[in-house]
């Protein structure tokens, strides 16, 4: 994705092409330095850079003050974050893995996700949760998991889920900018990792200076006219390859990057499924009770006369398994959404 | 037995799965000496015994992982979350250990604890005491989520879900404890319908709507009131959230065409979301209108004094049916 594709928005255009963990450094960096208020804090954040290389070189640049790597206890970091938060700071907590959410939930949901409102809005709670997202690399059930579904059911913060190096910067800092708990989930796979499986759009274009995607528009990331895929993370990925392994063939593919969870961006997905009139949604979160019914529903309470066909390629509904062979059959993989969309343009 | 609320309903249901079988045991905070804030364990320490019926420090991440322990080794834990919003502390347990073990362990393991909450809102309650967390549950493999509605499924399905060798959730609309239905005398939960079935509470033609919990009552007040404007609805007490009652659900569609969901929980992302999900994908040639929602509103349960606003009530479920009957 290029800083063009935002309409509306005064980017600069001459860029190099950057790791998406570079350019969510570069983000976070860009905002230290204009910030004094801007602390990270999570485990391993500091000396070792984070374990997916989203704080690398932080701690040398602004000292152990401000990059801060804390005791192996959820609760503990966050709430700190949550009340410096409330104090005026404007912290990034990372969770190491999403997964772990289960030993801070009450923070995260009871403090971060509710002060602001059980204030009557006196106090806000400017703070990023960031946290990595994600499987395919045989980590297993408590690793692996997406769980974008399960925060965006939860009122109070806000939930982004970007696919590309441009929006892992961009969003960052609009996040860090924003005054609302921002969760921001990134997938390991488009770090750019050396020891992740290889992934060509986990590299691309970064203008140089600080910029702000928005969050809360969805991107068409590639227009079609045949299928619409929506999606999101690195899904988006595997959906644009398959849309260009299936274009020489006569389907043409309409791919949604969603970009943000909450808000979402429900009219793109309408206009899109109005002029394809086929939907499937691709979420590597588990398929019931998430991300893929809210599409489905949305569409359903709109028209379901818009839809002559829809579908989702989910993880069934199983802990991810940590064989190899059975993670990538419950994955979201390429394989399965050719199949799904094949099975929407077919008889 | 009687006229009976639904608080002592699920009191007599645990008292006989506890007579029935030696291992149930129940714990949590206040369940012993008090019985319970909402006196759902009355009794049960002073017959069983401390060993047994087990006060709990506030703690739900030790109650839900000192049940685990138990469970591994041949115990039937049943634990109480005293209200819906203390569940968060104990998610890890949940989400992490109980619902995943059976898995992990490639079915070696079996892990029955039952986890009761009550939850929802509509007792004028503080913070964290009127949650509906439901779908964060639903949205996790390996556990099963069921919600009862009236007295004598309460008594019933607190049985079946002991009885189950599988880790479930077992929800308790809290504003409903008190209200009453009759249980059969001689009633046993042999005769009990299966536990993950919906129920076509009462039939209609025109629109179905899906409720569950607390919201089962309002649905069927609706429904006599859209009676009376000559709308025939059927209202379908699902019972089971996870697994969901597909046919039962998809059934009621393909004779009225319309659907309306209704639960007190935010509205995106949750039940409801999932519901018009499976509406879509297999009752495609028989709907006829909207899939429309009703529930709560994203933002934080609200203060007590607000709530009446932000529950669903008769007006918010009517036009709902309106809508989706006239389009």
């Amino acid at each position: 994705m290029t800083a063009t594709q935002h309409e509306g928005l005064s980017v600069p255009t001459a860029t190099r092409r950057l790791s998406g963990a570079k350019a969510m450094v570069e983000g976070i960096a860009q905002e230290m330095a204009r910030d004094p208020e801007v602390i990270v804090m999570g485990e391993d954040v500091g000396a070792y850079g984070g374990i997916f290389s989203s704080t690398t070189g932080l701690l040398e640049q602004f000292g152990a003050a401000r990059v801060l790597d804390t005791p192996i206890s959820e609760t503990g970091f966050i709430g700190a974050g949550i009340g410096a938060a409330t104090e005026g700071m404007r912290p990034i907590v990372e969770l190491m893995f999403a997964d772990f959410f289960g030993v801070c939930m009450d923070q995260i949901y009871n403090h971060m996700a509710k002060i602001h409102y059980e204030s009557g809005g006196a106090v806000r709670v400017p703070m990023v949760l960031m946290t990595a997202v994600g499987g395919g690399y045989s980590d297993g059930a408590q690793h692996s998991q997406s769980l974008w579904g399960t925060f965006a059911h939860l009122p109070g913060m806000k939930v982004v889920v970007p696919s590309s190096p441009y929006d892992l910067k961009g969003m960052m800092i609009s996040a860090i900018r924003d005054d609302n708990p921002v969760v921001f989930m990134f997938h390991k796979g488009i770090m750019g990792l050396p020891w992740m499986a290889k992934n060509p759009r986990a590299v691309g274009d970064v203008p140089p200076e600080p910029y702000e995607a928005p969050i809360g528009p969805a991107a068409v990331v590639r227009p079609g006219g045949d299928v619409t895929v929506v999606t999101c993370s690195l899904s988006v990925h595997h959906a644009l390859d398959v849309a260009e392994d299936l274009a020489p063939t006569g389907i043409d593919v309409e791919v949604v990057d969603l970009r943000s969870l909450v808000p979402l961006d429900r009219e793109t997905v309408l206009a899109s499924v109005a002029k394809t009139g086929r939907l499937l949604v691709v979420d590597e979160d588990y398929r019931s009770f998430g991300l893929s019914g809210e599409i489905a529903a949305t569409v359903a309470e709109h028209d379901p006369g818009l839809l002559r066909r829809f579908a989702r390629v989910a993880v069934p509904d199983v802990p991810i398994p940590y064989a190899h062979t059975l993670e990538q059959a419950v994955l979201p993989t390429r394989e399965r959404i050719r199949a799904g969309i094949e099975g929407l343009v077919g008889p | 037995m009687g006229q009976t609320t639904l608080a002592k309903a699920i009191n007599m249901g645990l008292r006989t799965a506890m007579e029935d079988d030696p291992k149930v045991l129940v714990m949590g905070e206040d369940v012993g000496r008090l019985g319970g804030v909402f006196r759902v364990t009355d009794g049960l320490q002073k017959d069983f015994g401390e060993d047994r019926v087990i006060d709990t420090p506030l703690a739900e991440s030790g109650i839900i992982g000192t049940a685990v322990g138990l469970a591994l080794r041949g115990y039937r834990p049943v634990c109480e979350i005293q209200f819906d919003g203390f569940v968060f502390p104990g998610f890890d347990q949940i989400v992490s250990q109980v619902a995943k073990m059976h898995y992990r362990s490639l079915g070696k393991v079996r892990v029955p604890i039952v986890i009761r909450i009550p939850f929802g809102g509509g007792i004028g309650a503080v913070e964290h005491h009127s949650e509906s967390p439901e779908a964060l549950f639903a949205h996790t493999p390996g556990l099963k989520v069921v919600a009862c509605s009236n007295a004598l499924d309460g008594y019933a399905m607190i049985q079946q879900a002991i009885a189950s060798d599988d880790p479930y959730i077992f929800l308790e609309p809290k504003r409903r404890y008190w209200e009453k239905a009759e249980i059969p005398d001689g009633f046993s939960v042999g005769a009990a319908d299966p536990l993950h079935s919906a129920r076509v509470l009462r039939p209609g033609r025109d629109v179905s709507v899906f409720a569950y919990g607390p919201m089962v009552r309002t649905a069927i007040q609706a429904a006599a009131v859209a009676e009376g404007e000559g709308r025939s609805v059927e209202v379908v007490d699902l019972r089971s959230i996870s697994p969901l009652d597909l046919p039962v659900i998809t059934g009621s569609v393909a004779r009225t065409g319309r659907a309306v969901t209704l639960h007190e929980a935010p509205v995106s992302f949750g039940v409801g979301a999932e519901l018009a999900a499976r509406i879509t994908e297999a009752c495609f040639y028989s709907l006829e209108a909207p899939v429309l929602r009703v529930g709560g509103f994203d933002v934080p349960y609200p203060p007590a004094r607000l709530e009446e606003e932000y529950l669903p009530d008769l007006d918010r479920v009517l036009d709902a049916i309106d809508r989706v009957a006239s389009y």
